[in-house]
């Protein structure tokens, strides 16, 4: 397998641990953990850096409460694991089968439909909400996504396959992070080429360190 | 039934024995959590509570600014930690950072119930911490299980007997690897290594038939 050329940010791998991302873009993000061995060392890091830093400190807590909790927690029953969708291994796109890593898999049993676009594109929404949405998105061999604008970020994770654009070539698990102002004409040539896409609304990943405090329905805004 | 001198154990251990955090090593509070495990301690699992309950509350307070919130944040993970403890493995890391990435995740549906979603995504399936099926390396047991049903038959008796035998009662007993760690008296850890040699062994058979 080639070497992944391009990785999340740092600043988005922390966000990714501390549960501050838009639930699509978390997918997205945690699929590309997934076939990255350098990120996944670097999110280990990171989940013990924030563990260290968040349960630092502590807060007292009267003795008559801690007891009753203590003894509750002692008496409970152990919690229900709720029910969800089977794992699945593959997407299937007609004759096509693409294996897909558990972060992507996980979800797979949400993928609407494929439909299929001019210019030899085929894509599929995958949505965890109405505004936690993420797509599929199968160009075939010389294909050319239509020119597009986003408002918000956008970001691309290549499943399987090769794609190309003005900057560069991205194959399996580069991912590939723009905000509004960076725009780009993605193309295959000789192979094929599955991703999967986020689009994000414009609010985020523009402020520094203060967008860890906002409150956390903030990531909804559209 | 032992749960009278049990609780008396607990109280006392709590009036006497306290001990400061910063004695808690890493390894000490593994070996905490590994006694919850194996024996269901409660004076482990009560020196473990002592020790993250006020650090959790901390924690829930900053990020909810709610004091009630918060409490049920610390009762949630410090419920799952008291059974879940036997999915802590530290190999994979510290104690305080498996509890860390378990109220990660209880904060996230905590924020999310609060919003009354059908269907909704819950943190377990954006970070798989709990759940025990996921909780050792997520590649290794995703083997489709049409390819196991259908080929398996032909290639399992190949397997060396430990390997064999873990794997006869998961796919064709459908007994979960808990139930195979409880039956056969190995640790859970054992049981699923074994299955990951299994099927990579079988994975190489099929492929070296096709
Ligand atoms: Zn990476």
């Amino acid at each position: 397998m080639s070497k992944i050329k391009f990785h999340p940010s740092e600043e988005l791998l922390v966000n990714y641990v501390s549960g501050q991302l838009n639930a699509a873009l978390a997918v997205v993000v945690g699929t590309h953990i997934d076939m990255c061995p350098r990120c996944r060392a670097v999110v280990h890091d990171i989940e013990v850096h924030l563990a260290t830093r968040e349960l630092h400190q502590t807060s007292p807590v009267a003795e008559p409460q801690l007891t009753a909790m203590l003894e509750s927690i002692l008496s409970s029953e152990a919690p229900a694991m709720p029910e969800r969708p089977a794992l699945q291994e593959h997407v299937v796109l007609e004759s096509k089968s693409f294996k897909v890593p558990p972060s992507l898999g996980r979800h797979a049993a949400r993928m609407g439909p494929w439909s299929k676009m001019p210019g030899g594109l085929w894509r599929s929404p995958l949505e965890l909400s109405a505004e936690e949405r993420m797509y599929l998105i199968y160009m075939q061999e010389n294909a050319k996504l239509p020119e597009h604008t986003h408002r918000g970020n956008e970001a691309t994770l290549v499943i399987d396959g090769v794609f190309h654009d003005e900057h560069d070539e991205y194959r399996d698990g580069d991912f590939i992070f723009l905000d509004s102002d960076q725009h780009h004409t993605p193309h295959t040539a000789d192979e094929s080429c599955l991703t999967l896409a986020f689009l994000d609304a414009p609010l985020h990943f523009t402020s520094g360190v203060a967008r860890l405090l906002n409150p956390f329905s903030s990531l909804f805004f559209r | 039934m032992q749960v009278m001198p049990e609780k008396r154990n607990t109280r006392q251990y709590m009036s006497t024995v306290r001990r400061e955090p910063q004695e808690m090593t890493a390894e000490h509070l593994g070996q905490l959590l590994a006694e919850v495990a194996k024996t269901r301690s409660r004076v482990a699992f009560s020196e473990l509570f002592r020790h993250f309950a006020p650090r959790l509350q901390s924690f829930a307070t900053r990020q909810f600014g709610n004091e009630q919130t918060a409490m049920d944040l610390v009762q949630e993970t410090m419920t799952n930690v008291w059974h879940k403890a036997h999915l802590f493995s530290p190999e994979k890391g510290s104690p305080t950072t498996w509890i860390f990435t378990i109220a990660r995740n209880i904060r996230f549906d905590i924020l999310r119930k609060n919003r009354h979603r059908q269907n909704d995504v819950s943190a377990e399936d954006l970070w798989p911490v709990l759940s025990e099926e996921m909780s050792d390396s997520d590649e290794d047991f995703a083997l489709d299980t049409r390819i196991l049903l259908q080929e398996i038959g032909e290639y399992y008796l190949q397997l060396p007997d430990a390997q064999r035998e873990v794997v006869e009662q998961i796919y064709i007993e459908g007994k979960s690897q808990q139930e195979v760690s409880d039956t056969l008296g190995i640790p859970l850890g054992t049981v699923k290594s074994r299955t990951r040699l299994a099927l990579q062994k079988l994975r190489e058979l099929i492929s070296e038939q096709n």
